[in-house]
């Protein structure tokens, strides 16, 4: 019974961090459909940009939010721009493309930095515990707070102003909504910015408690997949709750099997989910199948 | 019984809230050349895509020659014999014409060298011979429309189900396609066509269903059901009379 | 038919219809041959040149190798129009397996090949039976999964694939073992590889199920109204792929000798790489993926080379060559070539 608190306990922190980096991506695939490879590798662009900050500018990696979110939210409206507007029919174009940029983007890092690993010595780390294999802090507990407040911020934001309403008149009828004057394909641009400087956020609450390398996007690429699948495309709720559902597991997973097994665990429950419920928790029924396609 | 050729029973569609298609049943039997008309949403694609294994219905039944094919998937359907065409046509673009048809040819002629040559004929059957080696990307609309009839006749089907293939065709070439349906139909094929023309639906009906906002309000011959009440205030509405105030 | 189609016996109509369903129906059957052999015969040309460099030579087998497992990749990724990031995974079985099998009972590789492929081939497909219901970035998603967990599996389990250490395969030369002195010796294998899986793609392209896979790839709907069954082509298509990528992974496993998850199970060395060298060369086309292959592998080297002390240099220009490919190069080298000579023929 202690374990299973615990475990839940662990679980639940974990969960915020991987709640937090899904959301943005949740937002860019239920808005505008595309699938984006190289969203780890955004996340992993942000978190360095942290890092720049604290060591050029010697900013608390916290406070840099102000401005790494920013940057990044132009950085996502350019990827929108030049990379992913002019495949918006191409789904299998898409993904090389965004293929492209994760290769691009990793190895520009790791050029530039020659692979160096780079961490945080901040106080986001004093207060460990260690429990099955992970580590917590303090900046797991800001995690956890930043993501609980993201999302609902945001769900405010896509009710009850005019951008937001905007942005989900798109997501249900592109044509409609373009028929009533909304320009498609800036809601476009700016889904995509927020949604990336949605992950900037999430790099600045990430970088005080992960060791820095080129590579961390690809740990967190596949359970963002896992966690926006099990969510249901879309739903930023979804996501949020999802990333809870899906730390406690790999909490367990840890515990009961092997923490080194943890991303077998998220394969499973990713292939599970795809085949039993596609459209995951709290996703429209059938999203799965219309998927990418051209609304018609 | 020779009423059971094809078969709809109470076959029902609804999509969340909304039932598309409500309760409908008619019987086809071999041979027969029927239209089915209604306004726009009535819910006469949703019939077709039940047909052919598109959608899954909310209830109801399908059965054809003999046997129920509700739980058939679309490639079986089209194996026995029911082909299709769409009503936003879907060549295969990067494929030439006869290549196109080609892959409906390959269902009973299992060789290349077979279905390419059946292809041919299929193609030269509707006319579109002389564009065999043409990208369907390169063809006009009205040469897709009927290269999606001739990947539906390739398939050497029992049933066809033609989804308004008239639609922006010229007069000529409506004139056209109605002769070559006839033609067809002399040599036993079934026809169930969608069509929003009523020239057509005169020349190519031996019986009319009508249906409105998915439930069946009429089935019979094509001058009886053009005329009727029902029918006319289904496509423009209530006759209303204008009162001066 | 001609009374069908209204044109009468004999006329000039009837004779030009003859001659022109003669072409629909006349399969090039020695044309396709012919094509196949002097393909091949070109591609060797670099053989006979290089024969003596040993670091060209080196390259070349990689050029061999990549090209044949591009093609393999193009059966299912291009012609299917699967987007499958999966593929890492079978050539990594096919490389560790007969390998453990060498190491642990000295069984011949030659051997073990085909008996990997045909298990890779069945994992493939019993794999893919339920992940083909996805449609097309969820499917590429899944493989994704599917290679990350096996790079895990890999590093995890020391008794199957000596775990992160890797294994080691010792040099002893011999033809039974598939290890040979002369490093022309590798070239040539790999150059049968490349033209065995060419020769299955030309088959595959002009047979029933290439047509199948092309019209599962453009439109799976209207291929299921002509009767297609989609699952069970994508399968086939698969499998045949995986069987091939596998024998590529068992040549790759007794040319190179030391085989651990980063080699084998990187995505973008290895996995997107062959996706990568057929949207370059082609995508869909039987000549693609051997362009792609000839055009980036040397490329590649050269750039590893020349900036050596960059790491990950390569994959800077390898990324920024695939967005740009994406955004405007879609048809690959041969769909560029092929629009330039109908540009050619068409101007007066």
């Amino acid at each position: 019974m202690e374990n299973l608190f615990t475990i839940l306990f662990i679980g639940l922190w974990l969960g915020g961090i991987y709640g937090l980096v899904s959301i943005g991506l949740t937002l860019i695939f239920g808005v505008i459909r595309i699938t984006n490879f190289a969203h780890g590798e955004v996340l992993m662009v942000g978190m360095y940009g942290t890092y720049l900050a604290y060591g050029w500018l010697g900013l608390n990696p916290y406070l840099a939010v102000v401005v790494v979110v920013p940057v990044m939210f132009v950085f996502g409206v350019l990827i929108q721009r030049v990379l992913m507007q002019p495949l918006l029919d191409e789904p299998l174009m898409q993904m090389f493309a965004s293929f492209g940029l994760l290769m691009f983007l990793q190895n520009l890092v790791l050029m530039l930095t020659r692979g160096a690993s780079l961490g945080i010595p901040s106080s986001g780390r004093a207060d460990n515990l260690s429990i099955a294999g992970i580590n917590l802090s303090l900046g797991h507990v800001l995690a956890f707070v930043a993501s609980t407040v993201i999302v609902i911020a945001l769900h405010f934001f896509l009710r009850h102003t005019m951008m937001g309403k905007a942005i989900r008149a798109v997501t249900q009828d592109k044509r409609a909504a373009a028929t009533m004057g909304i320009n498609v394909n800036r809601i476009y641009r700016l889904t995509f910015g927020l949604g990336t400087a949605i992950t900037g956020v999430a790099s600045v609450f990430l970088t005080p408690i992960y060791t820095l390398s080129p590579s961390i996007g690809g740990d967190f690429v596949l359970a963002a997949f896992a966690v926006v699948v099990l969510g249901g495309m879309g739903s930023i709720w979804g996501a949020y709750f999802a990333g809870l559902i899906i730390g406690v597991t790999e909490a367990a997973a840890g515990f009961y099997i092997d923490p080194a097994l943890k991303s077998a665990v998220w394969f499973l429950i990713f292939i599970i989910v795809l085949i039993v419920r596609p459209s995951g928790l709290l996703g429209t029924v059938g999203a799965e199948e219309v998927g990418l396609r051209e609304q018609h | 019984m020779s009423g059971d050729f094809l078969t709809v029973s109470g076959l029902t569609k609804r999509f969340g809230g909304f039932t598309a298609v409500d309760d409908v049943s008619f019987s086809v039997r071999q041979g027969e050349m029927i239209s089915i008309i209604g306004p726009n949403g009535a819910g006469k694609t949703t019939l077709f895509n039940m047909l052919t294994g598109q959608i899954e219905p909310s209830s109801g039944e399908l059965s054809f020659r003999g046997g129920i094919i509700n739980r058939l998937p679309p490639h079986r359907r089209a194996r026995l014999g029911l082909g299709r065409t769409f009503q936003i046509a879907k060549p295969l673009i990067a494929l030439n014409a006869l290549e196109n048809v080609m892959i409906g040819a390959l269902l009973h002629h299992k060789s290349v060298r077979a279905a390419r040559a059946h292809a041919f004929d299929v193609l030269e059957q509707i006319g579109l011979a002389q564009r065999a080696f043409k990208r369907a990307s390169e063809l006009t609309l009205s040469e897709r429309r009927r290269l999606e009839v001739a990947r539906a006749l390739a398939l050497d089907p029992q049933v066809i189900l033609l989804d308004e293939v008239m639609a922006g065709l010229n007069p000529t070439e409506i004139g056209e396609s109605i002769a070559l349906f006839h033609r067809l139909h002399r040599r036993g094929l079934t026809l169930l066509v969608i069509e929003h023309n009523l020239a057509v639906v005169r020349a190519l009906s031996q019986r009319v269903i009508v249906l409105d906002h998915g439930v069946m309000i009429g089935q019979g011959g094509a001058e009886d059901m053009l005329t009727r009440p029902e029918v006319v205030s289904a496509y423009l509405g209530k006759r209303r009379e204008w009162k001066p105030s | 038919m001609s009374s069908i189609s209204g044109i009468s016996n004999g006329s000039p109509a009837a004779t030009d219809m003859q001659r022109l369903r003669r072409a629909a129906v006349h399969e090039p059957f020695g044309r396709i041959v012919g094509k196949y052999l002097f393909g091949l015969s070109l591609a060797l040309v670099p053989f006979g040149l290089l024969f003596n460099d040993y670091y060209s030579i080196n390259i070349l087998t990689f050029v061999y190798l990549m090209a044949g497992l591009a093609c393999a990749w193009n059966i299912i990724g291009g012609f299917g129009g699967q987007f499958s990031l999966a593929h890492g995974v079978f050539f990594a079985a096919g490389a560790y397996i007969p390998a453990q099998f060498y190491l642990k009972y000295g069984v011949s590789p030659w051997l073990t090949a085909p008996a990997a492929a045909a298990v890779v081939a069945t994992a493939a497909v019993l794999i893919s039976w339920p992940t083909f219901r996805l449609r097309g970035p969820f499917f590429a998603i899944a493989t994704m999964a599917l290679n990350e967990v096996a790079a895990v599996l890999a590093n995890y389990s020391d008794s199957l694939t000596g775990g992160a250490r890797g294994l080691l395969i010792p040099f002893k030369a011999s033809f039974s073992h598939m290890i040979f002195v002369e490093r022309w010796k590798y070239c040539a294998l790999m150059f049968a590889f490349m033209a065995l899986t060419l020769a299955v793609v030309v088959v595959i392209r002009q047979s029933r199920l290439g047509y199948y896979l092309l019209a599962v790839r453009e439109d799976e709907d209207s291929a299921r109204a002509s009767g297609v069954n989609v699952l069970a082509v994508k399968l086939w298509g698969m499998g045949i792929s995986a069987a091939l990528t596998s024998v590529g992974g068992t040549l790759f496993a007794m040319f190179i000798r030391f085989l651990d998850p980063p080699t084998l199970l990187s995505l973008p060395d290895i996995g997107v790489k062959f996706a990568l060298l057929s949207l370059i060369g082609g995508i869909g086309t039987v000549w693609g993926p051997v362009l792609g292959a000839f055009f980036i592998i040397p490329a590649e080297n050269f750039i590893r080379a020349s900036l050596g002390g960059l790491p990950g240099a390569h994959l800077v220009v390898l990324g920024l060559l695939l967005m740009l490919a994406a955004l405007f190069l879609k048809k690959g080298i041969v769909g560029a070539a092929a629009a330039l000579w109908r540009r050619v023929r068409a101007t007066p």
